[in-house]
């Protein structure tokens, strides 16, 4: 037993030294910028929400982590902020919803109105689509057609009149896949997160 | 120096493929991704040659693996931190230099057969060669597909943009056609 322990020893000692050493720099390292990247993070969460929630002067969390069902026997968890004017007063609420999209996950910052009856948009936190077709997701002319949509099920087509403010979405050409996936990401999340919140009296 | 033409690990060695197809749709990122390479190169070839008569023959691919994986991660950690929007752009591909072949290669062939000296200059040499190869890719792919380098406009009003170029397909041609020219250009100095 002690020659087994000494020969392992002796075989792996740098290697443990080593494991030691880079676990304290990357710990070490991870500590300092930590602070830093949750402040990107939430500075690009309030920065999306901010442009669909223009009235809003500040998020504040009000559940920290809803279980949302994303598709396939997946549970997220999911923080919902309510968006609060100069006043104090309740102008909407943002949360963050992802599912998969045609290349990559794409997770999306989505803005209701205060009483969760109205969308007031998606702004694109993540995704890694097509360019040239899938990445047409962030353009205002496929995102202005859920400001104001209403905030239950959405249908996607492949015609139709994008002015036109309705639970109807005219899929970007070419990219029915990315389209499907963000109607879908919408669907789920929105229903879901409205139960939620019902559930604990928010709205 | 070698890694700059002689050795150049996507021209000659046709080291690294995948971030040299993935990340040269535009120049900003390419720059980031090779500066990212030699930051990973030059650190992991530092501690490879200093700890080089300590290790174990058998041991030594975990090594370096482990090295990488450290220097790897202070990278992805570095650009999360200050240069979030670049970071979210190579999303994956940032941590998946730990796979990078050139630099566990430079590990195995250089780093820990040489001092620090000699080391970090092959480090410098095959990082700058990695870096500028996938500038000039991007440099090509961006101008035909958008008329801009590095997000500045290049192109009179009156060039229509070749979108296929910022696609998968537009790497392929792109490295395809510089490869041919290099065989080319090598084939004439022989």
């Amino acid at each position: 037993m002690h020659r087994q322990a000494r020969y392992f020893l002796e075989e792996s000692w740098l290697l443990l030294i080593a494991t030691i050493l880079f676990g304290v720099l990357l710990a070490s390292l991870d500590a300092a910028w930590r602070p830093r990247i949750i402040h990107n993070e939430i500075a690009k969460f309030n920065r999306l929400a901010g442009a669909m929630l223009s009235e809003a002067a500040e998020f504040r969390t009000q559940v920290e982590a809803l279980p949302v069902e994303s598709g396939k026997g997946k549970t997220i968890a999911t923080e919902i902020k309510k968006g609060v004017d100069a006043n104090g007063r309740t102008v909407g609420w943002a949360f963050i919803a992802e599912g998969p999209g045609f290349a990559d996950k794409i997770r999306l910052v989505v803005a209701v109105d205060a009483a969760f009856e109205e969308l007031r948009g998606f702004g694109v936190l993540f995704s890694n689509e097509t360019p040239g077709f899938g990445d047409k997701m962030k353009t205002d002319d496929f995102r202005n057609q859920f400001v104001g949509a209403p905030a239950s099920d959405l249908e996607l087509g492949k015609t139709g009149d994008r002015s036109v403010i309705d639970d109807h979405i005219v899929a970007i050409t070419g990219a029915t896949v990315t389209s499907e996936a963000v109607v879908d990401v919408l669907n789920r999340f929105v229903g879901q997160v409205r139960a939620g919140m019902k559930e604990k009296g928010l709205i | 120096m070698a890694g700059l033409w002689q050795e150049n690990p996507v021209l000659r060695l046709l080291l690294g493929m995948c971030p040299t197809l993935a990340v040269t749709a535009a120049v900003k990122p390419a720059l980031t991704m090779g500066l990212s390479v030699i930051f990973v190169l030059v650190c992991s070839n530092i501690v490879v040659s200093l700890m080089r008569n300590l290790l174990k023959s058998h041991l030594r691919i975990l090594m370096f693996t482990l090295t990488i994986a450290t220097f790897v991660t202070i990278a992805d950690l570095f650009l999360k931190a200050f240069v979030p929007d670049m970071s979210e752009t190579l999303g994956p591909y940032i941590p998946l230099i730990i796979v990078n072949c050139i630099i566990i290669c430079r590990a195995e062939a250089c780093a820990s057969k040489n001092g620090v000296f000699i080391s970090v200059i092959d480090a410098v040499g095959m990082g700058l060669g990695f870096t500028i190869t996938l500038c000039v890719l991007a440099g090509v792919r961006e101008l035909l597909a958008t008329g801009k380098i590095a997000e500045q406009v290049v192109m009179p009003q009156a060039f229509v943009p070749w979108a296929a170029m910022g696609l998968p397909v537009g790497a392929f041609i792109t490295l395809g056609l510089i490869l041919a020219l290099v065989n080319q250009v090598t084939k004439k100095q022989a």
